[in-house]
């Protein structure tokens, strides 16, 4: 189990990576807008530059606001190190190309974000890096995956769209027998919820963007290094263990161990492609970060009430929430995600396609959006957005299907989230028994 | 780089420079349960500037095989050892905590060999809570949680880093608890002859002392200082683990004492 503090994750959440600035004593953390920081001399610079010491060069790499956050999220997760980014898109793009080169493979749960799916599928095998596709918690097709060039086993805490559970400890197993690190974007749960390095994840990745920032205010990715995994002896890892030819052949792993792949994705993938996060969305993201497990736990007691109603409502054809018996994973929730397993849950309207789309246009509290994981409830008919050119076949085949409702549900009183809900549920039943 | 020592393969860390035994040599040693790793924020600077460095993990610590060596004494012997296998005749001594009381020891049995000494966060004993070493010898990860919470002093348990969006404490615990962290502290509570051997020497030393630290407190290391005649500099607001916790302090003070005995020779 890696631990990265001694204080409790809610004064974490407040504290950590800050103490109050000596010139002015400012209480907040400050937002350091600039791009670049004065050296004491140049022999000072030389040395920072030859990373034989700790500080800041230019605000592509790092910058003192950011990395408050970064120390702060590596806290919370019990990381060695964070290191955050632009957006969760570019959190796991580098992540994924730290790790893997031309030729190198990926193995993948099939249950996953659409565009990382995009991103795995397309866009990194233009580079080169194949992807396998499995069910993430069928143990033999995991193995079956695994290949002399695979790099990474990678999966969501909580799948995409179908809301199914990881088996973390399960995944960690098989892909630690080959040496190979388990990457988690763990988006859905933060690290109020659950903390997959102490389940034996390797490397966690979030969209900052949703419940850690919380507020639908800025757009950010954060890659935390668990520092478990012996990269030396796990023999895959060239990049971390031999002479790396930028840095005066520094190897990462005999330096800095634990932190040897935090400080290469610093070294290398910030200085070369530069997917930075602004101070600004740092210091938004902080705000956000300071009441993190409150606002879970009434995402989290909003979501089990809702579930609940749902169930109980007639124009509701399905539910599914990772904690309800019916979902194939819900064993893992109590194990994995004792406080609660997320907000996110998903529900069938009576009247089909027309339904759904009917059913989200008549709210007017909840928004109909593409985001998830805003203080607000949200909702999408992925029928008639994100999946709407798809078929009904190939719907299913991606999990999904065309009454199907999302919904990420928010921190407002639940009397009125109920009560919105029921304007959609009359359209909806409007639409149903007209066809 | 590795080499052999006693038959064994031991690791030592060169400061991401070749290691040329022609230059100045300024020799690392680590303290309980930790590896070279504690010194990253020293040991490329002096590579870089004029220096060689040797930053060995102790036997049975992280890169390096073997048992791990249960007495200081033991510990000292070894790196006369380690310093013949490196063909290595004068030396820097570094030590951090536990290691400099291995410093003690080295140049004690080869003070030819020893051209200065730096203790960083020490004491000429290293009392131990028994308490502390039956945690360790029942759990690696349960003692190293006590360590480090004794260990780093507030700002680090803030989750405040030199190196930017990095958590010291989580690297620190990383390393401990794979090591043979029971062994080193036994051998610390066992070491008696620390105030002895440092009345004895006639070496230049420095001491960087840490106004937070509670494992060799503060009077701890100013009454040896007084004893070896030493130069002395605290550093307040940071606890034991000075090499991580303020390594920029602490490669300055390093820097200004060893150069100026480079100098003057
Ligand atoms: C699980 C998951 N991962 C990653 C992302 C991408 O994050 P971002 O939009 O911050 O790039 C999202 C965004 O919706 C997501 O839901």
């Amino acid at each position: 189990m890696a631990k990265s503090s001694y204080l409790k994750p809610d004064t974490i959440a407040l504290h950590s990576g800050y103490v109050p600035e000596s010139d002015h004593g400012s209480r907040a953390v400050p937002v350091y807008q600039t791009t670049s920081y004065v050296f004491e001399s140049v022999s000072d610079a030389s040395s920072l530059f030859n990373v034989e010491q700790g500080g800041h060069i230019y605000s592509r790499i790092t910058n003192p606001t950011v990395a408050v956050l970064e120390q702060r999220i590596a806290a919370l997760e019990g990381g060695s190190g964070a290191i955050c980014t632009a957006s969760g898109m570019s959190a796991l793009f580098t992540t994924f190309i730290t790790l893997c080169s031309a030729g190198d493979h990926i193995v993948s749960s099939a249950q996953i974000y659409g565009s990382t799916a995009t991103l795995l599928k397309h866009t990194i095998k233009r580079l080169g890096i194949e992807c396998s596709f499995v069910p993430i918690n069928d143990e033999k097709a995991l193995r079956e995956a695994i290949q002399d060039n695979t790099k990474m086993v990678f999966c969501e805490s909580i799948g995409n769209p179908g809301l199914e559970i990881a088996d973390i400890p399960n995944i960690a197993k098989v892909a630690h027998e080959f040496g190979i690190p388990v990457v988690v974007d763990a988006t859905f749960a933060t690290p109020a919820l659950c903390r997959p390095i102490e389940h034996g994840a390797d490397i966690i990745v979030h969209s900052v963007t949703k419940w850690i920032g919380g507020h639908g205010v800025a757009v950010g990715g954060v890659i935390v290094d668990g520092g478990q995994l012996d990269w030396s002896a796990s023999g895959r890892f060239p990049e971390l263990t031999e002479p790396y030819a930028p840095f005066h052949g520094i190897k990462f792993w005999e330096e800095f161990g634990p932190s040897a792949l935090a400080m290469k994705i610093r070294a290398e993938s910030m200085r070369d492609v530069g997917a930075t996060l602004s101070p600004h969305n740092a210091f938004l993201i902080l705000q956000g970060i300071e009441t993190l497990s409150l606002r879970m736990k009434q995402h989290v007691a909003n979501a089990h009430t809702m579930v609940e109603w749902l169930q109980a409502q007639e124009e509701v054809t399905w539910v599914n929430h990772p904690e309800m018996e019916s979902s194939p994973s819900h064993h893992l929730a109590p194990v994995l995600f004792p406080e609660g397993a997320g907000s996110m849950l998903c529900f069938g309207v009576v009247g089909g396609r027309a339904g759904g789309a009917a059913f989200i246009n008549a709210l007017q509290l909840a928004s109909n959006l593409a985001n998830v994981g805003d203080s607000r409830t949200l909702v999408l008919h992925p029928g008639s957005t994100t999946h709407s050119r798809l078929t009904p076949e190939d719907m299913i085949a991606a999990g999904i299907s065309e009454d199907m409702i999302r919904v990420s549900v928010g921190i407002e009183d639940i009397k009125d989230i109920k009560a919105d809900f029921q304007r959609g549920f009359k359209a909806a039943s409007r639409i149903a028994g007209e066809g | 780089m590795e080499l052999q020592v006693n038959g064994r393969k031991v690791y030592a860390a060169t400061g991401g420079k070749e290691f040329d035994a022609k230059l100045p040599t300024v020799l690392f040693i680590h303290g309980s349960g930790l590896d070279h790793r504690s010194w990253a924020l020293q040991t490329r600077w002096f590579a870089y500037n004029g220096y060689s460095v040797l930053a060995p993990d102790f036997p049975g610590h992280s890169l390096s095989e073997g048992d791990a060596l249960t007495s200081i004494e033991a510990q000292g012997q070894w790196l006369v050892d380690f310093l013949d296998a490196a063909n290595v005749n004068r030396v820097h001594a570094v030590g951090h905590s536990q290691g400099f009381l291995c410093a003690l020891e080295l140049a004690k049995n080869a003070a030819g060999k020893v051209a200065s000494l730096s203790g960083i966060g020490t004491a000429a004993a290293i009392p131990v809570n028994p308490a502390l070493i039956e945690t360790a010898l029942e759990s690696s990860s349960k003692a190293a949680d006590l360590m480090l919470q004794w260990g780093f002093g507030q700002n680090a348990q803030m989750g405040i880093s030199a190196v930017p969006g990095m958590q010291p404490i989580a690297i620190g615990r990383q390393i401990m608890v794979s090591n043979p962290l029971a062994v080193d502290l036994q051998a610390c509570a066992n070491y008696e002859s620390g105030e002895t051997v440092a009345e004895s020497l006639n070496i230049p030393t420095q001491l960087v002392l840490a106004g937070q630290d509670r494992m060799t407190p503060l009077k701890a290391g100013k009454a040896m200082a007084k004893t070896m005649n030493a130069e002395v500099t605290v550093i307040d607001n940071y606890g034991h683990m000075l090499p991580i916790e303020a390594p920029k302090r602490c490669l300055q003070s390093l820097r200004d004492f060893i150069g100026s005995i480079e100098h003057s020779e």
